[in-house]
């Protein structure tokens, strides 16, 4: 049944994942804000749980602060939206309503980065793992495929934690199998290597696995990290992977100013200096365009990491 | 006064004229003891928190997150201080807490901070939030089948907000009639009044065709308060609106109905007694 899942597009797995977890505790709440066909929950969650499924409306903000009080009362709401509309609009509500006032609500960015694709510049978010990484209280997680989506998930609704989580709405490759538990604490080691080490989050994992595999296969010995949560952040698993490679490249489906790529760099410089390239959306808005467009406009696709992986480990002046 | 553990008592007209006089005068030296704070908006409030916390509202000092307790969240944070002398007052905490509001690692912040502070029901601050919190509380106790009440004070500065009118929305769409909302209609808001500045009349029918029983009250008058809460809350089907007409730091009459009432600033000693020998009432402070 688990692997089933990886045939799902995600958005039905969080739909899915959200209907188990209302029935094995009834507290938990599914919000939305117009968009419940969007996120997957509609008709998933609506017609088996309709009394935990709350559409507020267009109105985001609105969304944010009931959900705190409901939290206040011991539900366990989790809301979605797009991603933009999710973190960036409503960025105080979360702060103050949610992540100062420490209540348990779960916001959920759908269509993260560059799967806005078709609705545009306007809809795509790219610094939402920034901005809720500094947010303090605050746990931001980036899921990679089907299986780690519903592992962290049922960690969220078991943990109370004011929690924002990106939700890839497509599907996207298998990359764990059933017996994966996602810890906060700690990232995955996909593959081992002595070269260089990859880091990569939420919808950019599935391609960084291909590209660590060619690479080995070409005889470069690529260590690939994917940290499923960029805070808190496993900085141990990181410094003794850069301590031995002495070389890093970060991807991320996001601006690379303050996501993934800063997190790794402030850890790196503090604890073990390394010469980092960051990959990702190099600090411009979106455009409506398809995805391989953009990946290659911005250089983060497949091609790219591979190549910022061998000139890192070509170069013999590193660190 | 000397701040006794007050348990709800029968209306007293005299023995409440004096109270509020009285705690007029205390959250007016808690602010200027702080150096500067949220006078106007706590005054304006101060006959209404009263016949909340002594007349109204079924709480338990001893208990503060009793599970059957009402709920009263302030979305006009900044006017804490009033809240904080009720529960004080109410013995919820200490009274010495009282004169710590903003010192350095007080429990005391100058916006009402559930964290902190027993009694309170939710963290507020940030305009417009508060009631979208509200009415998630009220869903909740609706959902939970709980009797409880949830009461919520907005301002009419606050009221510019758009949050305020999605919540509005939202109570209406829901008929959340266990949510008790009332604006504390001062008319003033930092900058200038409200009908200078932007202007919410007519207030009244706004409310009204947003879905919500709105009644009006005088904010400063016992028996109009205390009647129009009762009236309010016999009322179901509708979340119900209460617009308290009131006067930004009633009482204070250096800056009452003003606007340089809503944060003021008291520099030096001076200034501080200016302020409290405005007041017509000099009371011992709890602490």
């Amino acid at each position: 049944m688990s692997s089933d899942f990886h045939r799902l597009e995600m958005r039905f797995v969080y739909g899915e994942t959200l209907s188990e977890l209302i029935a094995d505790n009834p507290q938990v709440m599914c919000l939305e804000a117009d968009l419940s066909k969007a996120s997957g929950t509609n008709p998933i969650v609506a017609s088996r749980h309709p009394g935990n499924f709350l559409n507020v409306g267009v109105a985001e903000a609105n969304m944010i602060s009931v959900a705190a009080g409901l939290a206040s009362e011991g539900k366990v709401p989790f809301c979605a939206s797009f991603t933009c509309f999710a973190t960036r609009r409503v960025y105080d509500q979360i702060t103050i309503s949610v992540a100062y006032a420490n209540l348990n609500v779960k916001v959920v960015g759908t269509a993260p980065g560059i799967t806005a694709g078709p609705n545009g510049g306007t809809h795509m978010c790219f610094q939402d793992l920034a901005i809720m990484r500094a947010m303090p209280n605050m746990h931001v997680y980036a899921p990679c495929d089907a299986l780690e989506l519903r592992s962290v998930m049922r960690y969220m609704a078991a943990h109370h934690q004011p929690t924002y989580m990106q939700l890839i709405r497509q599907q996207v490759s298998p990359i764990f199998a059933a017996e994966y538990a996602f810890d906060p604490h700690r990232a995955a080691v996909l593959r081992e290597g002595r070269d260089v080490t990859l880091v990569s989050t939420g919808y950019m994992t599935q391609f960084a696995v291909p590209v660590a595999d060619e690479l080995h296969r070409a005889g470069i010995a690529v260590e690939l990290l994917h940290y499923p949560a960029v805070k808190p952040f496993d900085t141990a698993t990181l410094v003794e992977s850069a301590r031995k490679t002495r070389r890093v490249v970060t991807v991320e489906n996001q601006n690379v100013i303050g996501g993934l790529g800063g997190a790794v760099c402030e850890v790196l410089s503090e604890q073990c200096p390394t010469r980092v390239v960051r990959l990702g959306v190099p600090n411009e808005f979106g455009e409506v365009a398809s995805e391989q467009y953009l990946l290659s406009k911005h250089g983060f696709g497949p091609a790219h990491i591979a190549a910022a992986c061998r000139r890192l480990a070509a170069a013999s002046e590193v660190g | 006064m000397h701040c006794p553990v007050t348990e709800p008592a029968e209306f007293d007209r005299e023995e409440f004229d004096r109270m509020a006089a009285e705690w007029r005068y205390i959250i007016t030296d808690m602010i200027c003891r702080a150096g500067s704070g949220h006078l106007g908006g706590a005054l304006s409030l101060v006959e209404v928190i009263i016949t909340l916390y002594y007349r109204i509202l079924r709480v338990d000092p001893a208990h503060p997150r009793w599970d059957g307790r009402d709920r009263l969240v302030l979305s006009k944070g900044h006017a804490a201080p009033v809240l904080y002398l009720a529960l004080a007052c109410r013995g919820f905490f200490p009274a010495s807490w009282l004169k710590t509001l903003n010192a350095d690692g007080t429990r005391l912040p100058s916006h009402a901070d559930a964290r902190y502070v027993p009694g309170i029901d939710m963290t507020t601050g940030s305009l417009g939030q508060g009631l979208s919190c509200a009415c998630g509380a009220a869903y909740a106790a609706r959902l939970d089948r709980k009797s409880h009440r949830v009461f919520c004070i907005i301002g009419d500065g606050e009221s510019n907000e758009g949050q305020v009118w999605e919540a509005a929305l939202f109570a209406g769409h829901h008929k959340l009639d266990n949510l008790l909302v009332i604006t504390d209609y001062n008319k003033l808001q930092i900058d200038a009044f409200t009908d200078d500045l932007l202007s919410l009349e007519p207030l009244r029918d706004k409310w009204r065709s947003f879905g919500w029983e709105v009644l009006e009250m005088d904010g400063h008058d016992w028996d109009s308060v205390y009647d129009t809460l009762q009236a309010a809350l016999a009322t179901q089907g509708k979340p119900k609106m209460i617009i308290a007409h009131t006067i930004k730091a009633k009482g204070c009459c250096l800056v009452e109905n003003k606007p340089e009432s809503h944060n003021i600033k008291v520099p030096d000693q001076a200034t501080y007694d200016k302020f409290l020998n405005s007041l017509p009432l000099k009371a011992a402070l709890p602490y």
